[in-house]
């Protein structure tokens, strides 16, 4: 094995990503600022019968919300049936009542979902989040795949491993299976976009059109693309990386300047196909993933296979009573925030936080998940020269065609801070490749 | 029942021409059982692209698009309705009525409506109005009174953003308050509410009034006016709120343009007919 090769090329794959621009953008109190998202040469290795069963689960998990999505925005069986209480969907600012009655093309609402897992100690997986509406984050495995290769070939001569450069060929499947007639272009909101790298890279790697608001214009309800000769072109579909309150100032936010004005109409009437679909952030709502399980086995028929971390609603009686015993041993987390705010542990608030949150709390149950702090499995990196242990995560993709496809790989983040359990890039956290084995 | 001639027209001028002009319009009432519209005619200008859709309450927009330059922008729409075919409008089954049972920003409450609410029960209980087994309308009714009689109606104190929490602290505002806060106390007191943009006889601009879920139907009250809605007024449209409802939305390219917008509107009554 020649791993030795890898680690020794650390420094020089994370000089090429910041060559590349690979970077990662982050707002704090009003500033942009860009950064690196630091790359451990350390891979995440999965086995081949353990992804197997990630790979079942995540079909399911992301089929069953898809009819999640048709069935709230269409006839509330699952409301009328009483398996999901009406208010976590509609208090939620994750639904859009401009999606009432309105069918994406061929009913795909999650073209890409992005499923944040975590490893126990107990080799367990557990689901802590589902991301369907932007979900941010494959093209750095995939590009820091390539450069691993690059400058350490002799690694990869003896592993079976998946190769995971071609997410590429499932984004593209997932675009042209719901093409309705034109041009594939990918819409990004611009250079100050956190994950402006990712748009560009993967719009090169897909050889979709790369385009911002301005770019696109809505006549006679149809899309059009203008290139810089001034010619227009059809659109038939958009992977757009802007969020729904942005997307066309007639129907959402006045006040967009990224969005299409009519954009939403076109799709209305299904002459164009966005993805994802506008409205997805009632399935990814922290309140309703506590349903997720229960909507495997509504819609599908069947036991889910991948776990959620142990939660409570502290909007049922029962469940409020266990959050204000077990207070201490709990995280958690405000539904309508995301990015790892809005997250806060029980053991680390003083006394008097912990007064005014449980006030909070008493004052609106619905606002609030618990989950029990899982003793999720280290990962090595190295820092400063040294192997130590960091907590991590991974995203697993999950890409919709005529049938979901689970990307065999997936971004794992990881902690830089030894006494945090939140990865998120958007807190300065770092990444790794995920190596899914094929043998 | 009686036969209504009406005329909506809204005109923007321009100081200076402006191009690349999107718009959405929702200002055309539509046949439903307590109205029918007959004789119905629209005229947009600039028109040379526009197009047709049902929002997703079911109301009707008209959008549209050009490119040339201008410097007004005209929106007329005529008919006559015979209103008041039927005091109410059937509804969609109640566990489909979710989004009209929990508060949007416009409606959210806070402490103003919280302490004005507990007041409504306590004058609820000493009411004698009763109708039906629910209750949803008849405690409407006493709402609407209550309303009509605590708060006054001054233009120019409130906005098109002022939430029915702040109009109801002021005790000040026009229909769209009274509205929105007659909309979040219904919620608060779990009725299915909704916001309703449309025309009122007498009246030189658009109107707003609410509708109540009552027993697989709904119901139409003007809080404005202290009236439960019968045969004077003509529905536009139907929402959760002021925004779901905005009569026009758009936008242009120009420089330094300043915009002058006139609305007229007229409802007039052309003939009475018996039951």
């Amino acid at each position: 094995m020649y791993e030795q090769d890898l680690y020794e090329h650390a420094d020089v794959v994370n000089e090429l990503l910041a060559r590349y621009g690979v970077k990662f953008g982050i707002y704090k109190n009003n500033v942009f600022r860009e950064q690196l998202f630091p790359f451990d040469a350390i891979p995440r290795i999965i086995a081949k019968d353990e992804f197997a069963v990630l790979e079942k689960g995540l079909k399911q998990r992301v089929v069953a919300l898809n009819l999640f999505l048709k069935d709230i925005y269409g006839k509330k069986q699952i409301i009328k049936d009483r398996v999901v209480p009406e208010e976590f969907v509609y208090a939620s600012s994750g639904y859009l009542t401009e999606c009432e009655g309105v069918c994406p093309v061929k009913d795909i609402y999650s073209h890409i979902s992005g499923i944040d897992l975590v490893e126990g100690k107990n080799g367990q997986w557990y689901v802590l989040e589902d991301n369907l509406r932007v979900p941010s984050g494959a093209s750095y495995p995939m590009i820091a795949r390539e450069l691993c290769r690059r400058s350490s070939p002799r690694t990869f001569m003896n592993v079976k491993l998946e190769d995971n450069r071609n997410y590429a060929e499932l984004l593209r499947r997932a675009m042209d299976y719901v093409n309705v007639g034109g041009h594939s272009v990918i819409l990004t909101p611009g250079r100050y976009n956190a994950a402006y790298f990712e748009h560009s890279y993967l719009a090169e790697q897909t050889g979709a059109h790369l385009v911002s608001g301005p770019e696109l214009t809505v006549e006679d309800d149809m899309l059009y693309y203008i290139d810089s000769y001034g010619h227009k072109e059809r659109v038939g579909v958009v992977y757009r990386r802007i969020s729904d309150e942005y997307l066309d100032p007639m129907t959402f936010n006045p006040e967009s300047v990224i969005g299409i004005s009519h954009i939403y109409d076109v799709y209305r009437k299904g002459n164009v196909a966005l993805m994802n679909a506008p409205g997805n952030g009632i399935a990814d709502d922290k309140g309703l993933y506590y349903f997720v399980p229960k909507m495997v086995k509504y819609y599908l028929g069947e036991e889910p296979v991948l776990q959620n971390a142990p939660t409570y609603l502290p909007f049922y009686e029962e469940d409020m009573k266990y959050v204000l015993e077990k207070f201490d041993s709990l995280v958690l987390k405000d539904v309508a925030e995301a990015g790892g705010y809005g997250v806060v542990f029980g053991n680390k608030m003083t006394a008097e936080q912990k007064a005014d949150f449980i006030a909070l709390l008493k004052a609106e149950p619905r606002r609030f998940i618990a989950q029990e702090v899982i003793d999720f499995k280290d990962l090595d990196i190295k820092d400063q020269g040294k192997v130590v242990p960091r907590k991590a995560d991974l995203r697993a993709f999950v890409l919709m065609a005529d049938e979901p496809m689970v990307w065999k790989s997936g971004l794992t983040r990881f902690s830089r801070n030894p006494d945090s359990f939140i990865v998120n890039s958007s807190q300065g956290g770092g990444f790794k490749d995920t190596w899914v084995l094929s043998q | 029942m009686k036969k209504l001639r009406f005329r909506y027209e809204m005109h923007l001028q321009f100081d200076a021409p402006v191009n690349d002009h999107r718009f959405t319009l929702k200002c055309i009432p539509m046949s439903n059982q307590r109205q029918v519209i007959q004789k119905l005619e629209t005229y947009i200008y600039p028109n040379e692209m526009l197009s047709k859709a049902e929002d997703s309450f079911g109301n009707l927009c008209i959008y549209g698009y050009t490119d040339k330059p201008h410097t007004r922008f005209d929106a007329v729409v005529s008919g006559e309705a015979l209103a008041g075919c039927l005091p109410y409008e059937p509804a969609e089954e109640n566990y489909r009525l979710g989004r009209y049972r929990y508060p949007t920003p416009y409606t959210k409450p806070g402490p103003a409506l919280k302490e004005y609410y507990r007041k409504f029960q306590a004058e609820y209980k000493n009411s004698k109005v009763q109708i039906g087994a629910e209750g949803n309308l008849s405690k409407s009714i006493v709402l609407m009174h209550m309303l009509h009689r605590d708060i006054s109606y001054v233009q120019g104190v409130t906005t098109v953003d002022t939430t029915a929490e702040e109009a109801l602290a002021g005790r000040r505002g026009v229909c769209q308050d009274y509205s929105h806060i007659m909309i979040a106390l219904c919620q608060m007191a779990g009725i299915p509410a909704r916001y309703v943009v449309g025309m009122l006889i007498g009246e030189g601009l658009s109107h707003a009034w609410v509708e109540i879920y009552h027993d697989g139907c709904w119901y139409a009250l003007d809080p404005t006016n202290d009236l439960m809605v019968d045969d004077q007024h003509i529905k536009i449209s139907a929402g959760r709120n002021y925004h779901d409802c905005r009569i026009n939305q758009g936008a242009f390219r120009g420089i330094m343009v300043h915009q002058t917008q006139t609305i007229g509107v007229s409802v007039e009554e052309i003939g009475k007919l018996e039951e």
